[in-house]
């Protein structure tokens, strides 16, 4: 059928449907299957605003968490989704030198590139984690999360925050196994 | 420690770019070089107490509610882009060509703009038309590279006429309302789509022999009135999104969600709806958004660290200082532009740029929000001109094996003239954006 033929291609493109690149190993494939959960919070989250939209035309009564709520899915979901990028290779890079070079120096620059790129991670961690030390802690060393402050006060700040070191962690280990991955094989 | 702040502001400066251009050429991900830059420099320049303030900014960039528009749009777009709907309403448009010398090329232009009425990014408009058109312009004889350049240049409006991706980032990074930049971006974009029109029609009535008259038959009113059914989805979305946001009835983000639901829906009165299609959809949003947001991650690490350092300071004089003239300034702004444009992705200009560029604009007397339209109008360019011009590189993917990436390029600059001299008129008359 020629719809079934122009999806392909449509994915084939932007790249969809295609798995986490081998370099990337079991971590990547992990990082690829957890994927669709945090994908699906975009779907969520425009069920909300309809939802909030419902609520202040029809019925009047504007919710107090919808804002909150989409910003956290939604803000989730692109940390994870620069996770997902690195696994399946699709960060934007310019190859204008990596394109001309030999099979030998590409697979160095891959190997340097996946060490910087960890060092960069693992250097962004450590400078989330001063961040999140501040939200989840009071000075006097008892738990205290950091709230919104407004109205409905959840929160998504900390949490947002510890989901952000978290991942940045995960991406630190995935490009560990991304360089020695690169090294390791002869050839691609 | 190093002490980098004894380089003091100007070889500061140097070292960042040369930095940057030098990571960025090994061909590490743009996101990680920004991001690895603004901590060095943070640690070097300031010491570590400067990473905090880093660190919030970031924050702030990924938790705003205006980007949650970003994602809407672009799952719009992924969901459109995997229904028939654009293949019927290219079948519809058929009406509009009609029997008009170079009608199918104009047909492709009218399809372009509605498909870039509803979404924002470019790509998947550009696979389609490539697989809907340009094979059907092939067929009927026309001029190759008449085609090739109608198909990517209309694929590329997708981020000219509103909603567009490219104003929303814009607007978050100068802080101007991203309606005020819809509404003014809305006939340019025209104006732009007329030009293709425009330039379409002149060149195949001088020379016929580039776009022959089909000879297939019309078919009888009735099977043309059931053509017209594949025009009225679209536009209801079209309506229901511009229509919210234009009518202040909903917010940018509000209405995005609209037409995601909108979409949602037209495919599951076509009975397309699939698990696997949504799935497909989201899981590119979530890849594209993921690259985008990245990017911009970094990017607010390091204009953040630049600030701090007083480099953005430095920059604007030295931008200001080449002229007493504003216009030629804003050219200069132009030409950075144009050639970051052959070389970067327009999320990192907008994002590396603008904190720079917006506050001399402002200062030099001009309007932010008719900046932001130069500026989207301008990344059209970026789209199209080599050697990484996008439009191209989607097209080659799908375009006929003979076709190469060398043709493209050479059938695409006509239509970057075109693009270059909406940009001109644009600046010569800001009063099109309606500002």
């Amino acid at each position: 059928m020629e719809q079934k033929e122009e999806v392909l291609a449509v994915e084939a493109v932007t790249g969809e449907q295609r798995k986490a690149i081998a370099e990337a190993g079991i971590l990547g494939r992990i990082i690829d299957r957890v994927g669709l959960a945090f994908a699906l919070c975009f779907l969520i989250s425009m069920s909300i605003l309809i939802l909030e939209i419902f609520m202040r035309y029809v019925l009047n009564s504007p919710t107090l968490w919808a804002h909150e709520t989409t910003i956290f899915l939604c803000a989730i979901a692109f940390i994870y989704g620069g996770v997902y990028c690195a696994a399946h290779d699709r960060h934007i890079r310019v190859v204008l030198i990596y394109d001309m070079v030999g099979p030998k120096m590409r697979r160095m620059l891959d190997v340097i590139i996946s060490l910087v790129c960890f060092f960069s991670a693992t250097f962004f961690a450590y400078a989330s984690w001063l961040m999140v030390a501040r939200s989840v802690w009071s000075p006097d060393g008892a738990i205290r999360l950091e709230r919104t402050g407004s109205a409905w006060n959840p929160p998504y700040p900390a949490l947002l925050k510890l989901f952000m070191l978290a991942m940045l962690l995960v991406l630190a280990v995935q490009f560990i196994i991304l360089a020695y991955n690169y090294a390791r094989k002869p050839q691609r | 420690m190093l002490e980098l702040s004894a380089l003091g502001i100007e070889y500061g400066t140097l070292v960042m770019f040369a930095m940057l251009l030098g990571m960025l050429l090994t061909g590490m991900p743009l996101a990680f070089v920004t991001l690895f830059v603004a901590l060095f420099f943070a640690l070097g320049w300031f010491g570590p107490m400067a990473v905090p303030l880093i660190t919030s900014r970031v924050y702030s960039f990924v938790s705003s509610f205006v980007f949650v528009s970003v994602p809407m749009f672009v799952l719009m777009a992924a969901i459109l882009d995997r229904s028939g709907i654009a293949r019927d309403l290219f079948d519809a448009m058929r009406l509009i060509g009609g029997r008009l010398r170079g009608g199918v090329a104009i047909q492709t232009i009218f399809v372009a703009v509605i498909l870039a009425a509803m979404s924002g990014i470019i790509g998947g408009e550009i696979v389609l038309l490539g697989l809907i058109a340009l094979p059907q312009m092939l067929r009927l004889g026309y001029d190759r590279n008449l085609a090739i350049g109608v198909v990517c240049a209309g694929g590329a409006l997708g981020t000219m006429v509103p909603p567009s991706i490219v104003l929303i980032i814009y607007g978050l990074t100068a802080n101007v309302s991203i309606g005020d930049l819809f509404t003014s971006a809305f006939v340019p974009g025209l104006m732009l789509a007329g030009f293709y029109v425009a330039y379409v029609l002149i060149r195949s009535y001088l020379n016929p022999a580039i776009a022959p008259i089909p000879e297939e038959d019309e078919g009888s009113y009735r099977e043309r009135l059931k053509l017209l059914k594949g025009l009225i989805l679209p536009v209801m979305v079209v309506i229901f999104v511009l229509g919210s946001i234009y009518g202040g009835i909903a917010s940018v983000t509000e209405a995005s969600a609209v037409g995601v639901a909108g979409v949602i829906l037209s495919t599951a009165i076509r009975r397309e709806l699939s698990i696997e299609l949504l799935k497909g959809a989201v899981l590119q949003t979530l890849a594209t958004c993921g690259m985008i947001v990245w990017i911009g991650i970094g990017a607010s690490a390091l204009v953040g660290v630049f600030n701090l350092m007083g480099g953005i300071n430095f920059v604007s004089a030295l931008i200001t200082g080449i002229s007493e003239n504003p216009t030629i300034v804003l050219l200069f702004m132009m030409l950075i532009l144009f050639v970051l444009g052959m070389f970067l992705d327009w999320v990192g200009i907008a994002l590396l740029t603008m904190p720079i560029f917006v506050p001399i604009i402002v200062e030099l007397g001009y309007d932010p929000v008719w900046f932001g339209v130069l500026f989207c109008m301008n990344m059209q360019v970026s789209f199209l001109s080599p050697p990484f011009g996008p439009a191209a590189f989607y097209l080659k993917s799908v375009a006929p094996p003979e076709i190469s990436l060398g043709d493209i390029f050479k059938s695409l600059l006509p239509f970057i003239a075109l693009q270059i001299l909406a940009v001109a008129i644009l600046i010569a008359f800001p009063g099109i954006t309606g500002r």
